[in-house]
């Protein structure tokens, strides 16, 4: 295989491709990815069960803001390309660049995070708390089950760029950043779902 | 692939034969995905159109979206992500018996 093909000494152009460890993490993680969707959509299946059971509660109609959900999916889907900038600049083996793209990446992740938090919040005061009705646990558990993994990938993008200020770029830090990536997009693709079938076709009709 | 170039020659064509790919076809697939989020958007948002349709179209719509941002992004569309197919798509067969069985139970 072409495990070695670089010269000694000089980082590959796919760092994160350049040794087995690296490779099979790579396939591991979509393995992950598939048992990760499984979740996500067990959730939307609870969703789409007990959406309609709204009890005493404020409906979907009335709660949800379109322009709220935009500045999310802005947000979102923004921070995925600046994700892919930072995997492209690793590629060049410019880390300044790299790390630079993930600090932009986190504040936009960070900035949905606390948009989620403030639309939680506001929810909770308009009478829509976790247990208010099905309808309300279901969602909370959903989106809220995205935010938690938002706000996970934003702690393991910042444990990476320590680790990448002081250990450098090689081929064992070089496979997280790219796993952090496929992470990020993950998360991305499972908010269109979201915002699709929460939000959006909470406001049908 | 270029990688088995690079072998030959220890390494020096490397650097030639697979240089780090451009940022255009990313830069597409994002305004691809603001307008494919725009007009799911603009649909719900009209509100004045037969509601079974604005549902499939949606659906159809984040489908669309998926798909692109997996393949451009996610670098599904590269060689070498069979088992990226197979877990991928093991884990979305689960989830359509999950949420067609959900729509079942709760439609019909």
């Amino acid at each position: 295989m072409s495990s070695h093909s670089h010269v000694e000494g000089q980082l590959p152009h796919e760092p994160e491709r350049a040794t087995l460890e690296g490779r099979n993490k790579i396939t591991g993680f979509w393995l992950f990815l598939g048992g990760e969707t499984v979740l996500f959509g067990t959730l939307f299946a609870a969703y789409l069960t007990l959406r309609g059971q709204i009890m005493d509660g404020p409906t979907p109609d009335h709660l949800f803001s379109f322009l709220l959900v935009a500045i999310a999916t802005a947000l979102l889907l923004t921070s995925s390309l600046t994700s892919v900038f930072a995997l492209q600049s690793m590629h060049r083996h410019d880390v300044k660049a790299l790390l630079g793209w993930l600090i932009v990446t986190v504040i936009l992740g960070a900035a949905f995070l606390g948009l989620e938090i403030y639309e939680f919040n506001h929810y909770v005061h308009e009478g829509h708390k976790f247990s208010t009705s099905a309808f309300s646990t279901s969602f909370y558990t959903l989106v809220g089950f995205h935010g938690a993994h938002v706000a996970f990938g934003l702690l393991w993008a910042i444990l990476i760029m320590l680790q990448l200020k002081n250990r450098g770029l090689n081929t064992t830090t070089a496979p997280k950043v790219y796993l952090f990536g496929m992470y990020w997009h993950f998360i991305d693709v499972v908010w269109v779902f979201i915002f699709t079938v929460v939000y959006l076709m909470g406001r049908v009709g | 692939m270029a990688a088995a170039n690079g072998h030959n020659s220890a390494g020096r064509s490397d650097v030639k034969t697979s240089r780090p790919e451009g940022s255009k076809k990313h830069v597409i697939a994002f305004v691809f995905s603001i307008l494919l989020t725009f007009i799911s958007f603009a649909l719900v948002m009209a509100g004045e159109i037969n509601t079974d349709f604005v549902y499939i179209m949606l659906v159809v719509l984040a489908i669309i979206q998926v798909f692109v941002q997996m393949a451009f992004w996610m670098h599904m569309k590269d060689k070498g992500h069979g088992f990226a197919i197979i877990g991928i798509l093991t884990g979305v067969i689960v989830v359509f018996t999950c949420v067609i069985m959900a729509l079942f139970w709760t439609t019909w």
